[in-house]
């Protein structure tokens, strides 16, 4: 094993926390890693100050983790010093990936989300959008690989705890990170007996068969068309896919593309009727991504056209 | 002006969430402003419109990875009050099993990653020493207790949620997943490991208490207004009424939480992106209101569960009713989880914890308006949502728990800043020798 601890540093931009939780969830295998962890900066967890990490050496921590999506000026901005600091760099989890849920404000203009969280809501009105001693907001979120290459990417939301432990063993071990390239259905159980869907069902109709395929029952499920790092645990808990670890490598591939060309083969039904039944497919197939396909892609460039 | 400094703390650590300090001293020291900066926000309230309404509770655990689930359970909560839905009381237990697991677990990481490292090592101990990962260096025993509590939690909330880490399970008219019989029974032969864990970390909590009396009695004890869910009166974090308490200890309020908007206001201030609520009848900066374990164990007359309600007997007769000390908070904590603890017992211990009969057949998406409140590890949560008749949320006002305490966390510093900056307050308490000395 490793002689000296190995430093690493742990980034947050906008974020949950979530990843980081699942870390921890490693569970008694955190007392046989953290010793092995020189941890560098880690805003959860050590009360290093972000001016210790911009006085680092350049590439002087060997692996830093970067949790969380661009949307201030300031998240750029450690994003980048994590990118100077670190040997290796991890997008760690789907919003550092893809830009996560939060890449769903790109839906609204900028304006708008500012209304309704500082300028007008039902317990305000007459707001102002708050400015001092605070980071600029961005106008629009642009995914992380806008701004930084990345060495590995671990998606999820979160990445599992298994998936984590399996990543840090293989970077304290120095051995070439190697993961399953399977899909969610993979993983998954339920009987396919390859028949096309009737009718798109709302997920809380009825009582699922819990031995068939959800899809084939007409619930939509993005198993086919996502990444099975989770090994399943949504469809094994009577859950539809909603596709938080994104699409099987090449990961940057188009995630809400390929589901929806999945739905069209799985219910080669009447347009009409689908999009009734589908009534808000950009949110039900980009959920995760939507900053990294090319619909979000078209829709940063015309927000960006609007700055200039 | 001369003197005159800004002193910046970037980032806030060993906290949930993103923060930095901004303390404003002027002649003589005096301190002039705090203010507690948070610096990002992701607009959900924004994007949740135009979405399935069923698909929120999907969507908003992703507020704060640390509580998901208490996101999860508002927010389902919420769609089901704009639908006029009413579950299975089956479901209804397992939900409330869900949101005590979390409840255990959140409060272990807090008491022992976050808060500890301060008691074992001391305030003003190196960055280097003083954390988490260094306790589990020289208190292995300690950290392996630790881990265990936070472990039992966070896994029951897998078996529930199906991940632990924003759930998915519970749904418009109950819940997608019933708790196997063979689930039941592995958490079961856990208990009697958890109820020693629980012991030892009571007696911890209490030495830590009584060794660091002076800080809790004389930092930071800074009088607001408290604001929690109560269930008749007896604590409660799934269910219940709104409860305010004044400053002097009076509950002025008590309400349905549909009744929200008569009571909450809300205060955008210039400096931060997590707004600032309060309650609106007294207004603000007077309204000031905080939120989480101490003002829950403020405004409830009691605990739900026996030996809980003996813990907040002791801690009120160390610190009184209602307690003003922002230390106190970790106190609360113990006594939550003490609660916590005893109702995982006894949910896992009722035959209907195993009940498939826990989702409705029948749901009709509808317009409508509707309130779900839970409490969240950190505070009181409230999701506020509409429908059209379709089923598609367009409008959404969340008030998350942080943001009932931003306010008082600011009010708070300015009492600690002004004893210890103003007064020389170090020198007039006395700090214990740190647990582990390097």
């Amino acid at each position: 094993m490793v002689a000296d601890p190995v430093p690493v540093a742990m980034g947050q931009g906008s974020s949950c926390w979530g990843c980081f939780q699942s870390l921890v969830d490693i569970h008694l295998n955190l007392a046989t890693v953290l010793p092995l962890l020189d941890i560098k900066y880690w805003q959860a967890v050590v009360d290093y100050k972000l001016s210790d990490l911009e006085g680092y050496p350049d590439k002087s921590i060997v692996v830093g983790f970067f949790e969380g999506m661009a949307r201030t000026a300031e998240d750029i901005h450690l994003l980048k010093v994590m990118r100077e600091k670190c040997q290796i760099l991890i997008a760690f989890g789907s919003c550092s990936c893809f830009g996560g849920i939060p890449g769903l404000a790109n839906f609204y203009d900028i304006e708008e989300c500012l209304t309704t969280k500082f300028r007008e809501n039902k317990t305000f009105s007459g707001g102002k959008v708050p400015s001092e001693n605070l980071p600029a907001i961005e106008p629009v979120v642009r995914p992380n690989t806008d701004f930084v290459d990345f060495d590995i990417f671990l998606p999820g939301c979160p990445p599992t705890s298994k998936l984590i432990l399996t990543a840090v063993t293989a970077l304290l071990e120095g051995k070439e990170l190697e993961l399953p390239t399977h899909t969610v259905c993979h993983y998954c159980d339920r009987e396919k007996k390859e028949t096309p869907i009737p009718e798109i069902l709302r997920p809380f109709s009825g009582h699922a068969d819990p031995d068939r395929c959800l899809l084939e029952q007409g619930y939509i499920c993005l198993g086919s068309s996502t990444w099975g790092l989770c090994e399943g645990q949504c469809v094994s808990h009577g859950t539809t896919c909603r596709g938080c670890f994104g699409p099987p490598p090449p990961i940057m591939s188009d995630h809400g593309a390929a589901s929806m060309s999945m739905l069209g083969t799985y219910a080669p039904n009447d347009p009409e009727a689908l999009r009734i039944q589908v009534p808000d497919p950009l949110s039900m197939f980009y959920r995760f991504d939507y900053a990294t396909s090319h619909l979000g892609r078209m829709r940063i460039k015309r927000e960006e056209a609007k700055q200039h | 002006m001369t003197g005159v400094k800004t002193v910046r703390i970037d980032p806030v650590t060993r906290l949930e969430g993103h923060g930095s300090l901004t303390i404003k001293l002027g002649e003589g020291g005096k301190v002039k402003d705090i203010q507690f900066n948070v610096n990002s926000t992701r607009f959900f309230e924004q994007f949740l419109v135009g979405r399935q309404m069923e698909e929120a509770p999907r969507i908003a655990p992703r507020i704060c990875g640390i509580c998901p689930i208490p996101h999860h359970l508002a927010s389902v909560k919420a769609v089901e009050a704009a639908w006029d839905i009413k579950i299975p009381p089956a479901a209804v237990k397992l939900r409330r099993l869900l949101i005590e697991a979390k409840q255990l677990s959140s409060h272990m990481i807090h008491f022992y990653a976050l808060a500890a490292p301060d008691f074992v090592y001391g305030p003003t101990a190196d960055p280097s020493l003083r954390n988490v990962a260094q306790v589990l260096k020289d208190l292995p025993d300690v950290a392996v207790q630790a881990i265990k509590m936070m472990e039992f939690g966070q896994e029951l909330c897998r078996d529930i949620g199906a991940k632990a880490i924003h759930p998915v399970t519970a749904i418009p008219g109950g819940m997608l997943h019933s708790l196997p019989e063979d689930d039941r029974q592995k958490w079961l032969k856990q208990i009697p490991e958890l109820l020693d864990n629980l012991n030892k970390t009571v007696e911890l909590a209490k030495t830590v208490v009584n060794a660091y009396i002076d800080v809790v009695t004389k930092v930071a004890v800074t009088p607001t207004y408290y604001i929690g869910l109560a269930n008749n009166g007896e604590l409660d974090i799934y269910d219940g009424t709104i409860r305010v308490m004044d400053p002097e200890g009076k509950i002025v309020a008590d309400f349905e939480p549909k009744d929200y908007l008569q009571y909450y206001g809300e205060h955008i201030p210039n400096h931060s992106y997590a707004t600032h609520i309060y309650y609106k009848p007294a207004g603000y900066p007077d309204g000031i209101w905080r939120a989480n374990t101490l003002a829950r164990c403020n405004v409830a007359d009691k605990m739900a569960t026996p030996l809980a309600d003996a813990a907040l007997k002791e801690m009120r007769e160390l610190v009184g009713r209602p307690s003003h000390h922002t230390f106190a908070y970790h106190y609360a904590r113990i006594v939550e989880t003490v609660q916590a603890v005893e109702w995982i017992k006894t949910l896992l211990e009722d035959d209907d914890i195993v009940s498939t009969d826990v989702k409705l057949s029948d749901v009709e998406p509808k317009a409508g308006n509707g309130v779900g409140v839970v409490e969240a590890p950190r505070g009181i949560l409230l999701h506020n949502y509409e429908s059209d008749d379709k089923g598609m949320l367009t409008h959404a006002n969340l008030i998350v728990a942080t943001n009932n305490n931003i306010a008082g966390i600011e009010k708070s510093l300015m009492d600690a800043a002004k004893f210890i900056l103003e007064e020389n307050g170090l020198s007039q308490i006395n700090l214990p020798e740190p647990m582990v000395k390097h």
